[in-house]
């Protein structure tokens, strides 16, 4: 069976990178999709969400923050993430505190203009997820 | 002993502790600019792929995008990318005189670069800059350019985060057609030894400049990636979701603001790098004169020490 060649970019670094995935699962904005070898050509844009990819029994869990994702005719699939992290590497209080200073800095600015509204709430948004994330797979044993 | 040889001995000391400041900078600009270099290398990944995305889209059709939108260019946004900091050889000076000679010629400035276009250039474009570090800012102030904004408190490596307000105004006063092109000017870094000032069209974005600047990053393949993509034209009929038009509307800005990024890293390497050269070449040249400053030392002692033998053996023949 051919497998995914799949990678995930931030405009920082090379997040992960992996050649034998056999499925993908992304939060898109038309809602969540998951995509197997030899997919159509694909190009869609990603919500705050939850990424799984799945390699043999193994499966990972990532946390992204919104981004694209492009599918390859070639069976190359890539995730243009504005953000990733890996769910284990989730610092929930961290992302609480960013949430909550992002919640307040939105009361203060509620009536300015609109820009800066779209992007606190895409901090919140974001956050959101990671808090969410985080706790889900928290108590979680250490998946093999 | 003499008044002279004490002199001697007090510059060797200035010598050799300026010896140790400026070994100690060269050290710190070299940890610098290895961080600087690993980092931009790691954001032409990103670049790259947005790149290809954006080929892969532009294929298709030209869209009405505002960010690929050219228009005859009255005013121009020059971003002038330099150090917050001196002693770094000719960084500074090397990027401002490339810049000021294309600002003496304005009409070579407005002229846009995009592939099968012509849009007609002025001799009248208005030039205004915006200012990333300190010394770039002095410089406009001193000769008297445009300064709309500086930005000087930049950490030494530029994130996404700390490049986003720059980014985030450079966009909105294009979409506002305040500006009718943007272009940066930084340093490339090529190696440690060698940098070169550049001048870069970031809006509207144009594929021959992207194109460009992704050669000079010595992707070999990309030649190979887009004669691919050329080759397979007819099976570009990529799905698009939600549509073509929202995919591009959210993956244009993305582009501009990794290729300032990309700018400002490879500038912040460039910097460090060309700092790292200078304190070298001053450390070099202390210990020069350190040996130089040892044998006069050592020759004004021994010139003493004979006047002193001397002056005893005439003694001793006075007595006689």
């Amino acid at each position: 069976m051919s497998k995914i060649n799949f990678k995930i970019v931030t405009p920082e670094k090379v997040i992960y990178e992996n050649d034998q995935i056999e499925q993908v699962t992304a939060p898109t904005t038309t809602g969540e999709i998951t995509i197997l070898p030899n997919h159509t050509p694909l190009v869609t844009i990603l919500n705050p969400g939850e990424l799984i990819f799945k390699q043999g029994e193994e499966t990972h869990n990532f946390a992204v923050a919104g981004g694209f994702l492009e599918m390859k005719e070639n069976n190359e699939l890539i995730i243009l993430a504005d953000n990733a992290e890996h769910v284990d590497q989730i610092d929930i209080d961290r992302a609480q505190l960013a949430r909550e200073k992002a919640v307040a800095q939105m009361s203060e600015i509620k009536n300015r203009e609109d820009v800066d509204y779209a992007r606190m709430q895409a901090i919140i948004d974001r956050e959101s997820n990671r808090i969410r994330l985080g706790n889900k797979y928290r108590k979680l044993p250490k998946s093999e | 002993m003499g008044v002279n040889t004490k002199a001697i001995k007090r510059r060797i000391k200035s010598v050799s502790s300026t010896k140790k400041i400026t070994k100690a900078m060269e050290m710190v600009a070299a940890a610098k600019m290895r961080k600087a270099v690993d980092t931009a290398l790691k954001t032409r990944t990103y670049a790259k792929l947005a790149w290809e995305i954006l080929v892969d889209l532009s294929k298709t059709q030209k869209s009405k995008m505002a960010l690929l939108a050219t228009r005859p260019v009255k005013k121009i946004l020059l971003v002038l990318i330099t150090s917050n900091r001196g002693l770094c050889g000719s960084f500074n000076s090397s990027i401002i005189k490339k810049t000021a000679i294309q600002m003496r010629d304005p009409k070579n400035m407005s002229r846009q670069r995009i592939n099968g276009k012509s849009v007609e250039s002025s001799d009248r474009a208005e030039i205004e800059v915006l200012g990333i570090g300190k010394k770039g800012a002095e410089f406009c102030k001193k000769i008297g350019y445009n300064l709309i904004a500086s930005f000087t408190d930049l950490p030494d490596t530029p994130s996404l985060a700390g490049m986003l307000p720059i980014s985030k105004m450079i966009i909105d006063e294009y979409t506002k057609k305040n500006y009718d092109k943007v272009v940066v000017a930084y340093t490339d870094f090529k190696s440690a030894m060698t940098q070169t000032p550049k001048l870069r069209q970031v809006l509207p974005i144009s594929e021959i400049d992207l194109e460009k600047m992704f050669e000079e990053l010595g992707e070999e393949d990309l030649q190979k990636e887009k004669t691919k993509i050329i080759a397979s034209d007819k099976v570009s009929d990529y799905l698009f979701e939600p549509t073509r038009d929202e995919v591009l509307e959210l993956i244009l800005p993305k582009l501009v603001e990794s290729q300032i990024l990309q700018a400002a890293l490879e500038s912040s390497a460039s910097e460090h790098s060309s700092r790292m050269l200078a304190m070298r070449s001053a450390s070099d040249a202390a210990v020069e004169m350190i040996d130089e400053l040892n044998l006069n030392f050592n020759k004004a002692r021994q010139a003493a020490i004979t006047q002193e033998i001397a002056e005893i053996a005439g003694g001793a023949a006075a007595l006689n």
